[in-house]
């Protein structure tokens, strides 16, 4: 068996399917960041390298798929929380029936 | 919103954390001060409730360990500072922030490269101003005499200028056209990125 290639084929997969987990997560709730890393980690075992989830989320918001405030905590440091926005929501309805029928269709074959 | 930066309780901690937020600064000081300021308050965000969730006894294992797995803010920001710089470039028009967006965007893709090159004409006009003022007998529009196609946009020597039968023909209009020809390019660049960007968004829309 090729660990190797094993272990680079998991990491493509979890790269590409980042940004569809994380709109996922966020469909039912608006979490900030630190609390976002952990729900992917509760829901999916996927150990994301955290710092590389900002940019990411940047580009989403860009995208306008989500959106963000500051919001004040009684510590003095306040938390950004992400949302999804209108576009965001139609965006991952589209993308959950394109997965349901990959999954379909790769089960066949598997 | 005001800044407000975490206390540890040992000073090695304090100055792990310091150092780290100095790099975040430095990593993020092309940008402007908002965006500088978003980076900043989000990483501190980030720092201080990992630290809360932890609860581990030992501060300096804890905060190294965090910021192990944030990793090294020139690397991690790299992607953020380019994409954050190249919305302040199509928004403001202004030539030194789209110059440094596109020397920062020049891994993220080969249409970049090609309005790289793009802007490198920009500069070529400018050049050719200058050179006009220092050298005006030498530098013009130079055409065939016998056909209208552009022979040479720059300098030519007299006995070029005879051997390959060209003559110059903007004249005193060098410079004005120069320059129009600056404002068009820089414009065209700009709107383009701007398209480019639209057009993104709505392939992923």
């Amino acid at each position: 068996m090729n660990e190797t290639f094993v272990t680079n084929w998991k990491s493509q997969v979890k790269k590409g399917t980042l940004t569809f987990v994380i709109l996922n997560v966020l469909k039912n709730n608006e979490y900030y960041g630190y609390e976002l890393i952990e729900q992917i980690r509760k829901h999916t075992e996927i150990e994301i390298a955290e710092g590389t989830l900002y940019p990411l989320m940047n580009r989403l918001k860009t995208e306008e798929l989500v959106d963000s405030k500051w919001v004040e905590q009684e510590t003095g440091i306040p938390r950004k929380y992400y949302s999804l926005t209108e576009a965001g929501i139609e965006t991952l309805k589209q993308m959950n029936v394109y997965w349901q029928n990959l999954e379909k269709s790769i089960k066949k074959i598997i | 919103m005001r800044i407000e930066d975490i206390k540890f309780e040992q000073k090695a901690s304090q100055r792990i954390y310091n150092d780290y937020m100095k790099r975040i600064k430095k990593a993020t000081s092309s940008l402007s001060k908002i965006d500088q300021d978003d980076v900043y308050m989000e990483f501190n965000s980030h720092i201080y409730e990992a630290i809360h969730h932890k609860n581990e006894t030992n501060e300096i294992d804890s905060l190294l360990d965090i910021i192990e797995k944030l990793g090294l803010p020139e690397e991690v920001l790299k992607p953020l500072v380019a994409d954050k710089k190249l919305q302040q470039a199509t928004k403001t028009f202004n030539p030194v922030h789209v110059f440094k967006a596109l020397m920062l965007n020049l891994t993220n893709g080969v249409s970049y490269i090609f309005f790289f090159v793009l802007y490198l004409f920009l500069f070529g006009f400018v050049f050719l101003i200058f050179a006009k003022i220092f050298n005006p007998s030498l530098v013009g529009l130079y055409m065939k005499k016998d056909s209208f196609s552009v022979f040479v946009l720059g300098i030519m020597n007299p006995e070029h200028q005879i051997t390959n039968k060209t003559y110059e023909v903007l004249g005193n209009w060098f410079i004005p056209v120069m320059l129009l020809s600056i404002v068009l390019f820089y414009f065209l660049i700009t709107l383009l990125l701007k398209l480019k960007k639209s057009i993104n968004q709505k392939t992923l829309l």
